[in-house]
């Protein structure tokens, strides 16, 4: 520990001084106050000046807080940004509250605020109410995490790698499988595409929110999304659950005729009846650019 | 006779490059001599803000300004960001590379703020020896912006422009006058701004920053939020003067405006220093700008939102 009467504060005493006072959630004064900035320099308020100097017209708790008020200030609105749909739904005050709990728990570690809200869905997860227990009905609070989830996807789809400068499948080259070789293919999907299960239809309502609109928010209803990216602008579509469940099992490089005997076993029904379906749902998949490519899976080679 | 600039170009009137912006400028090609770019907004983009980038770089020179180097902090330099910069650096052909004289964080924090740092023998030869790893491994001199502080410390033993004049002939660093930010400091710390410009070493100045603050009485804060006071012109003109002119940049960060007003306002800094500007890009609808009620952040913000259809 630092005397105070100490003139001189080496370089690394000094910064993890500051940033623990200006980081401090409740404040500059208690910041300096604390017992963590007291083991870096143990100056009390009356003798703040012997670190921060002051000016003609400020003290130096004023000049301190203007950097204490502007880390949180800053940090909040850019976590509004990404989560703008979490924040009007929650509304400014709540949002707020919990923010600066997310901040305190994970303050950021990266070069880059995109990097900021990267935990913010789990921490809303673990933060969240108890359920009723007489319910079994998804509540406000999943609603609300739901939105994390699906705005946290809408950042890493839309500034993550994607297929613009690449060539997708296209209906053509579907066409072209000989119907022998398509069981044993499978899929290479494009690294731009998601599969979400959600408690809420939250989609509609996510884009509403984004075009500063004043929406309702949705009853629950289990929702199924494919999202994707085309021309820089992150799509999403709602699948219903069979569809969800067979994306699901491509996408874990299942083998096309494995994934349909799947889900046509779960169904008890013939996988014949799903031809005409199943042609419809490739196609439109395809035309949506969820696909690189088609390939033979090692089984089948 | 002394070398200018560090021997890099005079790009002219430029503008920060802005997400609002994009679509304006990819339409209507405005006449606007060069673009800066916040690097951390792009070095890991792999979608609409690289895309974007990569045609205004075809059509206008860029240069990279970051805001994470962190250059005065006492943790190991980042040399995945270092690397992440050195790349679109070459992808983008930027003009020169800059950050600020400042520490964003420390003991593996970012506090995506600019903090000042004490001024004194011990901080000057830190801050030295790091721009050196810097520039070898860039292969390129690094260029360092004067912050806006709001605070001094009782451990400084010089002045600021004294440190930064050290700086950048002990390191060989270029340098990025902010002359607002010189205008904010000396405001919030009680000194005399013309000092400050007549003291540094002019040679070493690659680039101008122009900005508007906001004055709350006993202190200003760099917010970029609106027009250059007269002021702050004032000290444009006299730092023009003393470095022969170099590339000067528009900041406008929050409460953002249509594009031609952020153009027509670089514009003003040809007018205060004799040139002739066509009158048609001056003539602009001044924005109608409402007062928010919430806390004035100042720079740098650095997120740019999702589009989603």
């Amino acid at each position: 520990m630092t005397e105070m009467n100490d003139p001189k504060h080496n370089l690394e005493q000094i910064q993890n001084w500051l940033q623990t006072v200006i980081t401090h959630p409740d404040g500059v004064e208690t910041g300096v106050a604390s017992e963590e900035a007291r083991q870096l320099i143990n100056v009390g308020a009356e003798n703040i000046e012997q670190i921060i100097t002051r000016s003609k017209s400020l003290d130096s708790f004023s000049r301190l807080h203007v950097y204490g008020n502007a880390y949180y200030a800053r940090l909040l609105e850019c976590l509004g940004e990404e989560y703008p749909t979490v924040k009007h739904a929650a509304g400014e005050e709540t949002f707020q509250a919990i923010a600066i709990g997310y901040l305190q728990s994970h303050p950021s570690k990266s070069y880059t605020l995109g990097e900021l809200g990267k935990d913010f869905s789990n921490y809303l997860q673990e933060i969240r109410p108890e359920k009723d227990p007489d319910s079994n009905q998804p509540d406000w609070a999943d609603f609300i995490v739901d939105l994390a989830i699906l705005e946290k996807i809408y950042g890493e789809v839309f500034d993550g790698p994607g297929v613009e400068e690449v060539s997708l499948l296209d209906a053509g080259k579907l066409q072209s499988i000989s119907p022998e070789a398509w069981p044993g293919c499978r899929f290479e999907f494009a690294p731009c595409f998601r599969l979400l299960k959600l408690r809420f239809p939250i989609h509609e309502y996510v884009t509403a929110v984004r075009q500063q609109k004043q929406p309702q928010p949705p009853e629950p209803e289990e929702t199924y999304l494919a999202i994707t990216r085309r021309n820089y602008i992150v799509r999403r579509r709602a699948i219903n659950r069979n569809q969800f469940l067979l994306l699901q099992s491509l996408f874990a490089n299942t083998s096309i005729g494995e994934s349909i005997e799947q889900l046509a076993g779960e169904h008890e029904i013939d996988a014949s009846d799903f031809a005409e379906l199943l042609q419809q749902w490739f196609s439109a998949w395809t035309a949506a650019g969820y696909f690189l490519q088609v390939v033979p899976t090692e089984k089948s080679l | 006779m002394k070398e200018h600039r560090l021997g890099h170009p005079h790009l002219g009137f430029g503008v920060g490059l802005r997400t609002v912006h994009f679509s304006y400028i990819l339409e209507n090609h405005p006449p606007v001599d060069w673009f800066e770019i916040i690097s951390e907004n792009f070095i890991d983009s792999l979608g609409r803000p690289r895309y974007i980038l990569e045609q205004i770089a075809e059509r206008y020179p860029i240069v990279m300004h970051g805001v994470s180097l962190s250059i005065g902090s006492t943790d190991e330099l980042n040399f995945e960001y270092l690397g992440k910069l050195k790349k679109l650096s070459s992808d983008i052909n930027a003009n020169w590379v800059s950050d600020h004289l400042c520490w964003t964080g420390v003991a593996g924090r970012n506090t995506h703020d600019l903090l000042p740092i004490p001024l004194n023998e011990e901080t000057l030869a830190h801050v030295v020896h790091r721009i050196g790893i810097v520039q070898d491994y860039l292969e390129r001199p690094l260029v360092l912006e004067n912050p806006s502080s709001y605070l001094t410390f009782a451990d400084s033993t010089m002045t600021e422009w004294d440190f930064i004049s050290r700086m950048a002939k002990e390191s060989g660093c270029g340098l990025l006058l902010d002359v607002n930010n010189v205008y904010v400091s000396s405001f919030n710390h009680d000194f005399d701004p013309t000092e400050y410009l007549r003291s540094i070493p002019h040679e070493h100045v690659v680039q101008f920053h122009l900005a508007g603050h906001t004055d709350y009485g006993t202190h200003l804060i760099d917010t970029h939020d609106g027009h250059v006071v007269d002021n702050v012109w004032e000290l444009y003109r006299l730092a023009h003067e003393l470095t022969a002119g170099v590339s000067t940049l528009l900041e406008w960060d929050a409460k953002i405006p249509e594009f031609p007003v952020v153009h027509a306002e670089v514009l003003k800094a040809k007018t205060f220093i004799g040139d002739e500007v066509p009158p048609e890009l001056l003539d602009v609808q001044e924005p109608d700008i409402e007062d928010d009620a919430r806390p004035t952040v100042p720079h740098p913000l650095t997120f740019i939102p999702a589009e989603v259809e």
